[in-house]
């Protein structure tokens, strides 16, 4: 009869891994692995972590962050937490994808891991409580929680996948050299996004703090947190040099009252909809119970605190922290569930888990709809959220990835491209794909030029670029110099067009004068003998300029 | 010692009929949830995830192994192979090997450094 049982609990798990799987990654990925270029990427940002891996690629290593990324500025110290892009890396040469592919894989399959874990976490409380709350993990697909994976807050998704591997070790502090696991996950906490090394702690200041007003801290704790905590800053002492010079300096905390996410579909408390019922049950329950130090519960109530710091100026880091609350708070979940079912069956055997884990699997798959309950994307109350993440390529196509590459691959290194208006170009991070220092027209400047009926020579310019925690270079180990500061004149502001190597021109746009504009600019500037088209397809065309600093356009109205 | 090792080899050899039976579920799912791709691909992702992070996870983890049943060493490992090799891959990268060869050397290092401590253990 055991055997049985656990047999069953492992089908459920493996049934599980199924369901999730196929309404993430396989939704979003339309069902392939391999695809031709960039594809579910929604944001900018997804974009810059894309490009980031692919230069880390092409250079074999992350000392140097590539210019391209850099505002064309070279010898730029490579200062973005690093873990996810060497990841994204080598299972992009072990896959045999791209690395657009790899990287969104990366985060996606280690938050699944990430839920297994919190599974365990549960466990180790209640099993029957871990099997109802593991449902409850499909929602960080769900809209809009699934934000995170779709506009590219990847390093924090992977990060609070490890924080989940942190909490486990943190409850597993039993083990013999338990502070190994502790001290590394702790450092890939912060070699993958820091801020979330700020919750870590706050978890062990909970813990422990708990620990020691139930009388149960022990010297043997104590040493194994100093062990950890001094392990993990010889393990991270290299990159923490970095951050202290780079994102510390730029990014300091200023108290700031922000209860809503401005210009992001952020997730609200509210949105769990009629599921609040059984979680608000399980935390009320886990109150009396948190002497007894169950991590599970201090974990949820820790990032829950988290999800609300923004009310005290932790702004985007509690609001990403939220991405991941389906699988934090499905304790409170799955423990209030079985205590407010308790109520009615009295006997309770594994049948029921396992059905209930099958129904609410079921309804957060959101395959099957039930007919008395109102399901919707839209997370207002009464509603209870599903999986629902799009099918679809997002930002890119294929025509204009064509073109991204096409420069990679056919332009000198050293050459300056500029962009004309591109209705995608606002996500300027998907630039950098042409692995050239590049340029762009602002919009605003460009609808000037069309409503004065003027082709100009010089437009309003910018040099899109990563400039998060500085754009800084490194003469030593521990001296840093920002480049930044130097070059702001250089790259806003009125740019003569005929500086650069390579124009790219859209054929094609929502808004048909703007493309028109652009066609009568190319136009215009191949009636000059040394100004060729190089590439066309039927969205884009490639101007090559064969002597940059000549006049390449004649200014004119028309 | 003769007899501890014998242990842990036994247990290896039980626990990696659990692998094996893993590794084709994990294949029947994929090719549930990627329906329109390839069987080859979709092999040779299964096969590289159980390389990068199932295996060298798996014999790091086997160092606990009394006390924390197969699946959630399993499991576990998975993600501690990711953070270990996530950040020997930045160091190793920054001291000279290019990152190209890291799925073939962190990995292999993982799994030997895995049974020579269990061995030693």
């Amino acid at each position: 009869m055991i055997k049985i049982k656990i047999d069953l609990e492992k089908i459920l798990l493996a049934l599980f891994f199924a369901f999730i799987l196929f309404v993430s990654l396989g939704s979003l990925f339309n069902h392939n692995i391999k695809h031709e270029f960039p594809f579910a990427y929604f944001a900018s940002d997804a974009f810059q972590h894309q490009v980031r891996a692919e230069a880390i690629k092409d250079m074999g290593n992350f000392k140097y962050e590539a210019a391209y990324i850099s505002k064309g500025i070279e010898g730029i110290e490579g200062r973005y937490p690093p873990v996810l892009y060497p990841l994204a890396v080598i299972l992009s040469h072990a896959l045999g994808v791209e690395t657009y592919d790899s990287i969104l894989i990366t985060v996606v399959f280690f938050a699944i891991i990430g839920s297994f874990i919190m599974y365990f976490i549960i466990k180790n409380f209640s099993k029957t409580a871990a099997l109802l709350s593991l449902p409850l993990s499909l929602i960080i697909f769900s809209h809009p929680v699934s934000t995170g994976f779709l506009w590219g807050h990847w390093p924090s998704l992977l990060s609070q996948s490890f924080l989940l591997l942190f909490f486990w070790a943190v409850m597993r502090l039993d083990l013999d050299k338990s502070f190994l696991i502790i001290a590394v996950v702790l450092s890939a906490i912060t070699l993958t996004h820091t801020s979330e090394a700020i919750f870590a702690m706050l978890f062990l200041a909970l813990f422990f703090g708990i620990k020691l007003l139930a009388k149960k801290l022990s010297v043997r704790d104590i040493k194994i947190v100093a062990i950890s905590i001094a392990l993990f800053f010889i393990i991270s002492f290299y990159w923490l040099v970095i951050f202290q010079n780079t994102w510390a300096k730029s990014e300091t905390y200023n108290f700031v009252v922000q209860p809503i996410w401005d210009g992001n579909p952020g997730f609200y408390i509210a949105g769990f909809g009629f599921l609040l019922i059984p979680m608000i049950a399980g935390l009320i329950f886990s109150l009396p119970k948190l002497k007894q130090l169950h991590v599970s519960l201090i974990l949820a109530f820790t990032m829950l605190i988290a999800g609300f710091l923004n009310y005290i100026g932790f702004g985007l880091r509690s609001f990403q922290a939220r991405f991941f609350w389906p699988i934090y708070l499905s304790v409170f979940f799955g423990f209030g569930l079985y205590a407010l079912l308790k109520f009615i069956i009295r006997k309770w055997n594994f049948t029921y888990t396992a059905v209930i884990f099958i129904v609410f699997s079921l309804l957060f798959v959101g395959m099957v709809k039930f007919p008395i309950i109102k399901q919707t994307s839209y997370n207002v109350i009464p509603s209870i959220p599903y999986a629902n993440v799009p099918t679809g390529p997002g930002i890119m196509n294929p025509l204009h990835w064509e073109a991204l590459e096409w420069i990679s691959k056919n332009t000198p290194e050293d050459s300056k491209a500029y962009f004309f208006y591109g209705d995608i170009y606002s996500q300027d991070a998907l630039l950098r794909n042409s692995k050239r220092f590049h340029a762009q027209v602002v919009p605003d400047d460009f609808i000037d030029a069309i409503n004065k009926r003027e082709i100009r020579r010089v437009y309003d310019t910018e040099f899109p670029g990563d400039s998060g925690g500085g754009i800084i270079t490194r003469p030593s180990f521990f001296s840093f110099y920002n480049k930044e500061n130097t070059l702001d004149e250089d790259l806003f502001g009125k740019k003569d067009i005929c500086q650069f190597d390579y124009y790219i021109f859209d054929k094609a746009s929502r808004q048909e004068a703007f493309a028109q504009y652009n066609l009568l600019i190319a136009n215009e500037m191949v009636t000059k003998n040394f100004i060729e088209p190089v590439f066309e397809n039927q969205l884009i065309v490639i101007l090559k300029n064969n002597n940059p600093g000549d006049d390449c356009i004649e200014e004119r109205s028309f | 010692m003769i007899a501890l090792k014998k242990e842990v080899f036994d247990t290896v050899k039980k626990e990696f009929k659990f692998i094996g039976i893993l590794f084709l579920l994990a294949l029947v799912i994929f090719k549930i949830a990627f329906f329109k791709e390839d069987l080859m691909i979709l092999f040779r992702t299964v096969l590289s995830l159980f390389w990068l992070f199932a295996l060298p996870g798996y014999f790091i983890m086997l160092y606990w192994k009394e006390k924390l049943e197969f699946t959630e060493r399993f499991v576990v490992g998975i993600a501690l192979s990711a953070a270990i090799i996530g950040i020997l891959s930045y160091y190793i990268g920054l001291l000279g090997l290019n990152i190209k060869y890291h799925m073939f050397v962190l990995p292999l290092v993982l799994i030997v450094s895995g049974i020579v401590i269990n061995m030693r253990k």
